[in-house]
């Protein structure tokens, strides 16, 4: 067949071939025949599978297009050198912007007059992680605090398929999907730790600091560096980096990385989503579509915990009561309830009295010296760079919010 | 369920369509007038005694109203306060920064959702972006690198489209089995708006792209960035630069300034408060595309750069939430709901009262648009008979949704992601409305 650029007049064939392929499939019973509906065009495919639509005399679809010619070549301006350096700091798995030294806004830092080679051991990364990861995402990376857990993965779990009721036999145990089972590259270890870690204070950790937590979280993996099992003092920079070696990293398709032709890694996505066989294809049955009886699962232990509880009710909502606001009330929201909102990460929860009476057994100034100078897995300022005076006001609001 | 198909299919067994729907149109007549007189014996007020909504005096009605000038930015009547976004710590990642507020679906009407109830996905928080600092920087494999400021931006010539956006985990709790008894959770990590921005081609058009630049990295400036790769084919297709959400600017849970708007594929490629675009031969393999956004299958392998939300559809009344149990036998009622394909434009919906066993074709209604939300309806008598009530939806790229066995036994159980199988609600005798699963399953 042939390709249609016209949206209206593919409609309209379409409709024509519809009515003319109304196919009747044999191999049911002889009473009762299922009757699909089929339609065979061919239709031009966009990128992902789909329709490519296209502008033509004013329109793109139902929406009319103002198709004028126009010169915008003067708009915007160049960047420069230091601003693609301060904001180009994406890193790719064969190595591509991994840094060679450490930075502050775009530059090299320069130390006894040279620039500051970037690495960093497992041992410190291990010390970094205790101060500035654990609270979330547990010692060792074992998760438990709610957060995403970081280690304990198993590459020969990832066939399992959790409770499938469709099996005879369904699998009791799920696939574990952890940084050393499931993720293909530490390229992007790095570069998420550096860009969206620690999460209430990104961006704050230097490139050696990300290098060390990197090495840490392989070492936690059990992943390998040139066939050797890494230790405390494992040494990550940029000069090894490529000697990692990632488990799963030839666990996903289909194949995006064909450096000898860029465009084949594209096609290949485009055949995969072109063919909804490969992900779930239906067929438009109309009539005796299911053999046998209707096969019925009932929701089994219902999903809850919703807020607020829904409802239509058309009422008028509950009285606020407006008192005037705290001045530590903002702040805690914005910077320590991440930890404090709830008691996961063992630091005293908002709300719990006892937890709150315990820590001012020795007075509220002994509370505040913590806070601001930092305890457990509290670092200093909770990370913050809050003044004494704002950490004392949120600290007071902390203790009136949890009478 | 014998007996079910049996009375649905007196409809479907008539020679042709139009016969059919004449006949069961000319049967619905009879019965809405039945059921009004029904309602008048019925209704203990309409007979005792006169309607005080009508004969007394509105208290509204009596005094003065609130002043012009006291909502200057308006908001709903306290009355729909209850239609609102909901969350659970279920959906999150340890706290509320890292979530997802979830669409009331089935309060929504035609295909636009409100800003304020529109979902929201942030994995550090919503960005407070100062417009007066918004610097867009589009750079790499390109022969004319650039910085643009929001002002720059605005002088592009400027498009406006309707568009879903979807985050493909939507309906991510069935793989295993129904969980959710409600819609807003089941359906509600998707909402639909009217955009306002320029394409990116127009932008793009001038910089000279590499010929080998066949991928884009588009990334935030919030505190998670959220980089991900798109392949430049759909760049230059129908992505577009908002700063524009149903006639006001971009909500700051939608991004503002400016979010990359890439229509039909997963909401997480459709980078909130957009501060890079980068073009380079080689895909990046973010976090958001390795260890999440890809499909694990049976055979331990996952599938990567999965883009577009599939065809789909869930019909929105009934629902959990919006149940039939003020309905009286024979009562007619308009099943309605919303279909939508990532993959271009709905082409058909149909509908089954019998869990999938008989199929009619319901009727599209209002605009028909591509990568669009769009209504469907099918209005009929309800016999006071459990149903087991199915929506079915077909694009014109001719995908149709698959059956939750047709999927599972394509891809599994383990995918996370791009669960669109064919949602069924189970009407009991009551009119009570809830979510079961048409699949086979061991008793």
């Amino acid at each position: 067949m042939y390709i249609l650029e016209n949206t209206m007049l593919k409609n309209t064939l379409i409709t024509l071939s519809l009515s003319a392929s109304l196919l009747i499939l044999s191999g049911c019973t002889d009473k009762e025949k299922k009757v699909e509906v089929k339609d065979t065009t061919e239709i031009a495919r966009a990128v992902d599978g789909g329709v490519l639509y296209s502008t033509k005399d004013g329109k793109y679809t139902a929406y009319n297009v103002n198709t004028q010619n126009i010169d915008t070549s003067s708009f915007g301006r160049t960047p420069t050198k230091g601003e693609l350096a301060a904001w180009n700091i994406d890193i790719m798995p064969d190595g591509t912007g991994l840094p060679e030294f450490d930075t502050k806004h775009g530059q090299v830092i320069i130390e006894n007059g040279k620039p500051k080679v970037a690495q960093g051991n497992a041992g410190y990364g291990n010390e970094l992680y205790d101060k500035q990861c654990s609270m979330c995402h547990g010692d060792f990376g074992a998760g438990g605090k709610g957060y995403p857990t970081l280690s304990g993965g198993d590459i020969n779990s990832l066939t399992n398929q959790l409770q499938n009721p469709a099996d005879p036999k369904p699998t009791m145990e799920p696939p574990v999907r952890r940084i050393g089972s499931y993720w293909p590259y530490a390229s992007t270890l790095f570069w998420y730790i550096q860009d969206a870690m620690p999460f209430p204070h990104p961006k704050s950790l230097s490139n050696s600091d990300t290098y060390a937590i990197t090495a840490y979280l392989l070492m936690e993996n059990e992943v390998t560096v040139g066939g050797e099992d890494i230790d405390e003092d494992f040494v990550l920079s940029k000069a090894n980096f490529g000697s990692i070696e990632m488990p799963n990293k030839d666990g996903f398709y289909p194949q995006v990385d064909t450096p000898n032709d860029p465009a084949q890694g594209v096609r290949n996505v485009t055949k995969y989503l072109s063919n909804n066989k490969n992900y779930g294809a239906g067929v438009r049955c109309m009539t005796n579509c299911i053999d046998g009886k209707v096969p019925v699962l009932h929701i089994g232990n219902e999903l809850g915990g919703i807020t607020p509880e829904p409802t239509i009710k058309k009422d008028l909502p509950p009285e606020e009561n407006a008192g005037p606001t705290h001045p530590g009330k903002k702040a805690y929201e914005s910077s320590c309830a991440v930890c404090h909102g709830t008691d996961a990460m063992g630091a005293p929860e908002v709300g719990n009295s006892e937890a709150w009476k315990e820590k001012l057994e020795k007075g509220i100034e002994k509370v505040y010296h913590n806070a601001i100078n930092g305890i457990n897995g509290m670092p200093p300022r909770g990370g913050t760079s809050f003044d004494d005076t704002k950490m004392k006001e949120i600290i007071d609001y902390m203790i009136e919010s949890s009478k | 369920m014998k007996k079910l198909s049996e009375i649905f299919k007196k409809d479907l067994d008539t020679t042709t369509e139009s016969s059919s729907r004449r006949d069961f149109f000319k049967k619905t007549a009879a019965y809405s007038v039945g059921a009004v007189a029904a309602a008048n014996v019925l209704s203990p007020i309409s007979l005792k005694a006169d309607d005080n909504a009508i004969v007394g005096e509105a208290e509204w009605g009596t005094k003065l109203g609130i002043a012009v000038d006291k909502n200057l930015y308006g908001m709903p009547s306290p009355y729909e306060h209850n239609n609102t976004r909901r969350v659970t710590e279920l959906l999150s990642s340890g706290d509320m920064y890292a979530s997802v507020s979830m669409c009331p679906i089935h309060e929504s009407e035609g295909i636009i959702t409100p800003n304020g109830l529109f979902f929201c996905r942030d994995h550090g928080g919503t960005a407070t972006v100062n417009p007066n600092e918004y610097r867009l920087m589009i750079h790499g494999k390109m022969k004319k690198e650039i910085v643009l400021t929001l002002e720059d931006l605005k002088r592009y010539p400027s498009e406006t489209r309707i568009h879903f956006i979807e985050c493909p985990a939507n309906g991510s709790t069935g793989w295993r089995g129904p969980q959710f008894n409600n819609i807003q959770f089941m359906k509600g990590m998707m909402s639909s708006a009217q955009w306002t921005g320029v394409m990116l081609k127009t932008v793009l058009k001038d910089l000279g792209i590499d010929k080998d630049a066949v991928w884009m990295l588009a990334e935030g400036s919030d505190n998670a960035g959220n980089p991900r790769t798109i392949p430049v084919e759909k760049a230059m297709d129908d992505a577009m630069l908002v700063w524009g959400q149903n006639g006001e600017a971009l909500r700051p849970e939608q991004g503002y300034p400016v979010r990359l708007l890439v229509p039909g594929w997963e909401g997480n490629l459709n980078t909130k408060w957009l501060k890079r675009l980068e073009f380079s031969d080689k895909p990046w393999h973010s976090k958001e595309e390795t260890s999440k956004y890809t499909l694990l299958q049976k055979n331990g392998k996952a599938v990567q750069y999965f883009w577009p939300n599939e065809v789909n559809s869930v019909i929105t009344s009934p629902c959990p939430e919006k149940p039939w149990t003020n309905l009286k036998k024979g009562d007619l009622v308009e099943v309605q709901g919303l279909a939508w394909s990532g993959h271009g434009t709905i082409k058909h919906v149909d509908i089954s009262l019998d869990g999938g066993d008989n199929w009619i074709e319901a009727s599209l209604k209002g605009l028909v648009l591509p990568k669009s939300w769009t209504r469907f309806s099918y209005i009929m008598k309800w016999d006071g008979n459990p149903l087991l009530l199915s929506s079915r939806a077909t694009d014109d790229v001719n995908n149709t949704q698959p059956t939750i066995d047709q999927e599972t036994s394509a891809i599994g159980v383990e995918s996370v992601y791009h669960r669109n199988a064919i949602v069924t609600w189970e009407i009991n005798k009551k009119g009570e409305t809830n979510n079961v699963h048409i699949r086979k399953h061991n008793a």
